[in-house]
This record gives structure tokens, sequence and C-alpha cells, in this order.
């Protein structure tokens, strides 16, 4: 699934960070999962928002995956602010999973 | 205790506070039915009306099954209503009563005195349910989503209030004549609103969320899941009515079919979940909780030859019944928690350790937090347990019995010992 953003270049260098953050019951990476929809940079305010789902709403991990995603956006955006923030529009389905996650889900 | 979960009532989940507990006492119950069945197995070749049977089946129902149950609805209600628990101050009082009332009534059982400890046993169990059924039904009208699983759930608990309320009534019974017959007559009333209220649907309707959801399934259908919902709870009704108004014992097939197909409709739904799975490896938990699904159907076995042999009789069934008590409750009501105990403790306690260190830290799968390997030798003693216990009832064996009993026993200190290896988990940094 593609990530809407406003800075290609940022954007790359938060997803790779993002790629550290699992889903601990799934053992896949969040960007591999495609749970994070959205990445906005403003460069004026210093804010990064990061906007991102959960294979389910009410999910009983979904406080530690977002806790996780903020932290490691603030290894490459320790100045910045960050923002996460949930949709659940769309809703997460399995067609989000990337090519390599579905590759990881048949041999794991 | 409740002040302490303040911290985490802003959160959508409920604290691991209010459910960890049900796990503990829930593992502890499985231990000392297992260590009864050792010194009590002998029992198992005689009449099941008997004392030590009675407080074995009632350890395994409500202290190992019903209150896992409990414990893990409150953590996944959430999940399929979309909305957070009403209290979770009501859901720890739901603990603290049945968590007192179950041994009093239990030691009723066992000393086969039903006199003030049962009868108070009984009553704190009430107030229990009644507690958890406010919880849930204030919880799910403050839901906006409407679905399946929400109704399996919370029709589930209505039939297990039920079933207590005609339990307790059995207890009095035995001290005051309420009842027109003997509280014996009423037994399989009793215990099929509880095997098939409570426990089928409530499992059926969690199973079918949670199924799907750990192998990444694709597939989908409320549909499905909606006559299997109706032919329940429409078999169950039947079942009642027939059995407290008709003198025909063969009419009680039409509900034992009516449960049958349902019962085929799930496992198709599992199938067809199983097939269109994303997830191609299939873990230990999960290959337990789905071999627990297919042994929903020796129970039906079971209960279609006792029919059978009440109605073309005069065969004594004694042991036949014996055997569908302990395959429901050894079998697949313990199947299901041993896998799935192992599918969400592990979480629940990863969050509760590694929720602030998550991105900040290498931190351990939740996977990791128990032993493999000890699952795997808990598994083998089980399922070697308790299909020589089954083969011991109907043989009638006693060393086959005991051999068998103290294999369980051995599944019980295994599957303990990882629970506690769990709950006892400090943080470890990889």
């Amino acid at each position: 699934m593609n990530v809407i953003t406003n800075n290609q270049l940022k954007a790359t260098i938060a997803l790779a960070a993002l790629q550290n953050v699992e889903d601990p019951e799934i053992g896949l990476n969040i960007v591999d999962l495609g749970l994070v929809y959205q990445l906005d940079f403003d460069g004026d305010t210093g804010k990064v928002y990061c906007t991102m789902t959960l294979t389910t709403r009410f999910c009983p991990m979904g406080e530690s995956i977002t806790h996780a995603a903020q932290e490691a956006l603030k290894t490459c955006f320790g100045e910045e602010e960050i923002i996460v923030e949930l949709s659940f529009d769309p809703p997460w389905n399995h067609e989000m999973i990337s090519e390599a996650g579905r590759e990881f889900l048949n041999e794991k | 205790m409740l002040a302490g979960m303040n911290d985490t009532e802003s959160s959508n989940t409920t604290s691991h506070q209010v459910v960890l507990p049900f796990y503990g006492y829930a593992s502890l119950a499985y231990l000392a039915a297992t260590l009864l069945l050792v010194f009590s197995s002998n029992a198992f070749t005689g009449h099941y009306f008997h004392p030590h049977i009675l407080a074995i089946t009632h350890i395994m129902a409500l202290g190992w099954g019903t209150m896992m149950i409990l414990g893990a609805s409150y953590q996944l209600v959430p999940v399929l209503i979309e909305r957070k628990l009403y209290s979770s101050g009501m859901a720890f009082a739901s603990f603290l009563l049945a968590g007192s009332g179950i041994p009093l009534l239990c030691f009723g059982f066992y000393v086969f005195d039903m006199g003030r400890p049962a009868q108070w046993g009984g009553w704190l169990i009430l107030f229990s349910i009644v507690v958890y059924l406010l919880n849930l039904a204030i919880s799910m009208a403050k839901s906006k989503e409407e679905n399946v699983h929400a109704f399996f759930v919370f029709t589930a608990a209505l039939w297990l209030l039920a079933t207590v309320v005609v339990g307790l009534l059995l207890v009095y019974n035995f001290t005051y004549p309420l009842l027109s017959k003997s509280s014996l007559d009423y037994l399989p009333v009793h215990a099929h609103l509880g095997i098939a209220g409570w426990f089928l649907l409530l499992i059926i309707g969690v199973g079918s969320r949670l199924i799907p959801m750990f192998l990444i399934s694709k597939y989908t259908n409320p549909r499905l899941l909606w006559w299997v919902y109706g032919l329940i709870n429409g078999g169950l009704l039947a079942f009642i009515g027939l059995f407290l108004y008709s003198t025909n014992r063969a009419l009680l097939l039409l509900p034992i079919l009516a449960i049958a197909a349902a019962l085929v409709s799930f496992v198709l739904f599992c199938y067809r979940s199983y097939q269109q799975r994303v997830r191609k490896k299939i873990e230990g938990p999960m290959q337990i909780s789905l071999l627990s699904v297919l042994m929903l159907f020796l129970p039906l076995a079971f209960l279609a030859g006792i029919l059978l042999l009440v109605v073309f009789g005069p065969v004594d069934s004694t042991a036949l019944v014996t055997a569908y008590g302990f395959v429901i409750l050894f079998g697949w009501i313990t199947a299901i928690i041993l896998g799935m105990t192992f599918k969400t403790l592990p979480f629940i306690v990863w969050n509760k350790v590694y929720h602030l260190l998550a991105g900040k830290h290498k931190t351990p799968n939740p996977k990791d937090l128990f032993s493999e390997r000890v699952f795997g030798w808990m598994s083998i003693a089980y399922l070697v347990g308790f299909v020589l216990f089954c083969i011991g009832i109907l043989a009638q064996n006693q060393v086959v019995l005991h051999a068998a009993a103290v294999l369980l026993l051995a599944s019980s200190l295994l599957y303990n010992w990882n629970v506690i290896r769990l709950l006892l988990h400090k943080p470890a940094l990889v």
C-alpha cells in the first residue's frame, strides 16, 4: 500500500525507522503490514504527523504499537514534535499487506 | 487494587490487573481438579452422581472453564464490540465473588453437604454472574457496533445466569423440596444450559472472531454465524421443553440434530478461515485450539449413543454419561483453554511489562515469554492422559484411570509452570 506524504525524502527516512516497529502478535513490521497510511511534515511548526491504523479497532496491543511508532520516529526526527494519530477510514484489510509482508507470512 | 487501575483506565483495553487474577485462579483450579482426579480416579468406575465427581465437575466448569472465560472475555469484549468495557471495578468484583463462591460450593459437593457452604457458594457465584452480565449489558448498550459475535457473548451470559439459577435451585432442593422431582432428575437441564448455552455459544462467538484474526484470514461469513446462533439457541430451547414436558425421549434427537448442524457449520467456518489464511505457519497454541474445534464432535457422538441406549435400552448408560461429561470438560473446553491461554496471556503480560519500552529498546516477542518446549510436553501429557482416561471410563479399568489421571496432573503442573513464569515475568531487554 502506498503511503501518502507531502515530503517523499523525509517519508523514506520515517518509513525506514517505522520498519523497526513490529506488530507483536504477527511479528511483521507495521510498514509491510500496511498500518501506516500517511506521513506529513510541517516545517513551519516543526511537527511530524503519522496517520496509522490497527489490524482491528480496540486492538489490545494498539497502545504499544502506536507508542513504539512514536519512539521510532523520534530516533530520526528528535528535534520535531511527533504526533501519531489513529484512523480507521479505511479499515485495515489483508490487501494492504506488502509483497514483502506476504512473503514473510508465507514463511513464518 | 482498584485505585491502581486508574493509570490504565484511560486506555481502550481492559487493565491487566483485572484480567490476570482470572488466569491465575483458573490455572490453580485446573491443578486442583487434576489432583482430585488422581485421588478420586476410582470414583469414575461407578455412578456419575458421586460427591467427588460432582466436586471435580464444578471445579472444572466454574473454577477452570468459567473463570478463564470471564477473564478472557473482559479482555476480548472491547475487541468484539469496539467499545471500552464499562467498569473494571465491576469486573474485579465479579472475580472476588466467584473466586470465593467456587471453593465453598465445591467443598460442599466434595463432602456432600448441601447446607450452608454450598448454598453460600452458590449465591456468591450468582451475584458474580449478575455483575458480569450488567457490566456486559452496559458496555454493549454504549456500543455503536452490532455484530453477531457480541450477540453470542451476551446470550451466552444469559444462559450462564440461567445455569447458575437452576444449579442453586438444585442445591436447595436437597434440603427443601422446592421441585417436584429429585435434583438428579433435573441434572441434564442444568448441565446442558451450561454446556450448550454458556460454553458452546461463548466459545463459538469468540472463536469465530479470534480464529480468522489470528490466522489473518480473508474469510468472513456473518450469515453462517447467525445460522449457528439460531440452531444452538433453538436446539437448547427445544431440549429444555422436550425434556421437561415430553415423555417421548426419541424426540430429544431433534435438538441434538440442530446442535450437530450448528457444529458442522462452525467447523466449516473454521475450515474456510484456515483455507483462506494469509499466515501460513500455524503455531502450537493455535494447533491445539483448532484441534479443540474437532473435539466438539466427540461429546456429540457420546450424546447420540446415550440417547440410543435410553430409547432402545435397557442397557446401562452410566459409563457413557460419565465419559460424555469428561470429554466436554477435560476434552473440548480444556483443549481450547490450553491453546488459547498461550495466544492471549503472553500478549497481556507483554503489554503490561513492555508497552512503554517498545520502540525504545529491542524487546522480546510475546511468544518468547513462555517455554514452547514445556508447552509441547504439556500437550503430549494432556492428549495421552485424556485419551487414556476416556478408555479407562468406558472399560471401567482403575489402573488405566489412575495412570491417565497422573498424566493429566502432569499436564496441569506443566501448564501452571508456564503460566507462573508468564505472570512473574520481569523486563528482559534483548
